[in-house]
């Protein structure tokens, strides 16, 4: 007896498949389970073992060649095995095997001859149950095109199947659905003018900014200290190094003084430039000081890391904060750009701000606000005088960090930005 | 225009090649520089913008598994996994297996609105991270993952044309709309930590 055997649908729903090798020749003796053919399908290569022990009579297709599921493979010749017994054997593998998930599967495509068809859905045999009392016929179709028909909201039993026995096929769906589909997609979206609110999906940005936030008041209490300093001298120093700078083509702002006086700060203040890893009950120190620089885009915040940012020179500072600042509002920024950072300086000031409670980048253990430089009158050597103030804020995780902690820092802080040669003598 | 296809020698096949398979076993690695990886039948010419990868000199490796053309660099990472097997069973039941670990381990990592799409995509939103394809025999699934952690589109672009077949979802998209990484949907995960966290 000849047995044909077709190519079954291997679980992904897809309807065809292209030969990518022949394990077997014509009049090879095949046992069953031996492996016939290798398979391709859009995500799956799969060896399609034999069915039957026997003797390959023919062989359908070549290399390279497309089956649909249900068109025949091989014919194998079993042996012992005559006429009708033969199929009934056939029709019995067919119904033999459960399907899992409404769909053929390897271990259950021992389909032969004329009934090399998927099992059809139960539906079809309800259907002449109640067919009286139905107005509308009831399509067969495949698992899969009866999920992409509801996905697309596709009424299945209208649309005509191209498949064996007048199944609907995927293929069936796509077509109907772009024909018709579509068609009343666009009728149906009409945005409505008269709205009194509107509606925008938020962007990825936003999302991971909410995210953070949220995260880092959850997570960490925060404690913020303010404070003011007078900065004349740095003003001196940078106002006289702004111009050399620019012979390089460097811009020199007061952010890259801030950042080396906060990394230098930093390094005496270890606490700072830490984090608490609750889950291992332990403190975590980082023995490197990677700067994060909160930068404000159109999309939203952004917070590219200078690395090693105590190592660095004022004027490799000056670069760097130059190139971040130039990459975030070019949207160039790559991961690397933005990952270990280990303590955070937010620049309102730039912008206007004078004072905040900056939100910490979780999980660092702080964050320095930089508000706005302004003159105001101080008293120096008990005189008052017009001073140039750099308003400070201090924001900490106060699990790890107390309030005595803050002050000795922000001291520290304040020394090295009122006098900023000793930045450069620490 | 020379451009030649290797056999597939990259480090995840090594799980394959050891044919006393355990029941179960893992790899990750990321690549060291950019390799494409053509699907078991993809053609050079239909798959990739062959004067750009000759110019280049980007190495080209074919795949066991089956599915489309991708890229590989040191912002991705390959997941790969064998599980052995008594007989053969529909192939969504391993993708769903091998991407459940992963959507887990992400999911711990803090990234949300992860689905699986397509048959073995798995998306954030719509926004396809990681494409996978299965290779099987008789006793083993050998099942492969890219994670798109950090890489922009661009490269595709550059080196892949419009896949010959695509998922329902992309819709016509091309790569840099339909396309997107961990980095790019917002999470500034490093690679080793997620490779870390898959294991």
């Amino acid at each position: 007896m000849r047995y044909i055997f077709n190519f079954p649908d291997i679980g992904e729903g897809l309807d065809e498949g292209t030969i990518a090798e022949w394990y077997v020749e014509k009049g090879q003796q095949v046992s069953s389970g031996d492996a016939l053919v290798k398979m391709e399908t859009d995500k799956v290569v799969t060896d399609i073992p034999s069915p039957k022990t026997g003797t390959i009579v023919a062989i359908y297709g070549k290399v390279g060649e497309t089956i649909h599921v249900g068109n025949p493979l091989v014919e194998i010749e079993i042996e012992g095995v005559e006429g009708e017994a033969a199929q009934e054997e056939a029709k019995t593998d067919f119904t033999t095997e459960p399907i899992e998930e409404g769909a053929g599967v390897v271990g259950t495509m021992e389909v032969a001859g004329n009934a090399a068809f998927l099992p059809s859905s139960t539906e079809g045999a309800a259907q002449s149950k109640d067919e009286e009392n139905k107005p509308a016929r009831k399509s067969l179709a495949t698992p899969v095109a009866r999920a992409m028909a509801k996905d697309l909201g596709v009424d299945i039993n209208q649309v005509t199947g191209s498949g064996p026995a007048g199944r609907v096929i995927i293929s069936d769906i796509k077509k109907f659905h772009s024909s018709f589909g579509q068609a009343s997609m666009e009728k149906t979206i009409i945005p409505d003018q008269t709205e009194l609110v509107s509606y925008e999906p938020l962007s990825q940005i936003r999302k991971a900014i909410a995210r953070n936030m949220l995260e880092s008041k959850q997570q960490a209490p925060h404690m913020t200290v303010h404070e003011e300093v007078e900065v004349s001298e740095l003003v001196s120093v940078r106002s006289k190094y702004k111009a050399i700078y620019e012979e390089k083509e460097v811009k020199l702002s007061y952010l890259p003084f801030v950042v080396k006086a906060t990394a230098l700060a930093l390094k005496k203040f270890r606490t700072l430039n830490s984090q608490l890893d609750m889950e291992n009950e332990r403190m975590i120190f980082k023995n490197y000081v990677n700067m994060g620089i909160a930068v404000d885009t159109v999309d939203g915040l952004v917070v590219p890391v200078i690395k090693d940012a105590d190592k660095k020179s004022i004027f490799e500072l000056a670069q760097e904060i130059n190139e971040i600042s130039n990459k975030a509002q070019k949207r160039t920024l790559k991961l690397e750009d933005m990952q270990d950072g280990t303590f955070t300086i937010t620049n309102y000031g730039s912008i206007g701000g004078l004072h905040a409670n900056p939100v910490i980048n979780y999980p660092q253990a702080g964050i320095l606000g930089v508000g706005r430089l302004v003159k105001k009158p101080v008293i120096k050597n008990d005189n008052i005088i017009i001073g140039t103030v750099q308003p400070l804020s201090l924001a900490v995780d106060h699990r790890i960090i107390d309030g005595g902690d803050v002050t000795r820092f922000l001291n520290q802080l304040m020394e090295y930005l009122a006098d900023p040669i000793s930045i450069l003598m620490d | 225009m020379d451009v030649k296809v290797k056999p597939y020698k990259l480090p995840d096949i090594d799980i394959l090649k050891d044919k006393n398979w355990p029941d179960y076993q893992f790899k990750t690695w990321i690549p060291d520089e950019i390799y494409i990886v053509l699907g078991q039948s993809n053609k050079m010419d239909k798959s990739l913008n062959l004067d750009q990868v000759a110019k280049d000199n980007v190495c080209v490796y074919r795949r066991p598994s089956g599915g489309e053309s991708v890229i590989l660099t040191p912002n991705t990472l390959v997941i790969a996994t064998t599980i052995r097997v008594q007989k053969l069973e529909n192939p969504r039941k391993y993708f769903k297996m091998a991407n459940a670990k992963i959507i887990t381990a992400l999911s711990y990592l803090g990234i949300n609105n992860l689905n699986q799409k397509g048959i073995s995509d798995i998306a954030i939103g719509d926004k396809k991270i990681l494409g996978s394809s299965v290779y099987r025999t008789s006793q083993v699934v050998f099942y492969q993952a890219i994670l798109n952690v950090s890489e922009s589109t661009d490269l595709m672009e550059k080196y892949l044309r419009h896949p010959l077949k695509e998922p329902d979802y992309r819709r016509g998209r091309k790569h840099s709309d339909f396309v997107s990484s961990i980095f790019k949907e917002g999470y500034m995960i490093s690679i080793q930590k997620i490779k870390e966290k898959i294991h």
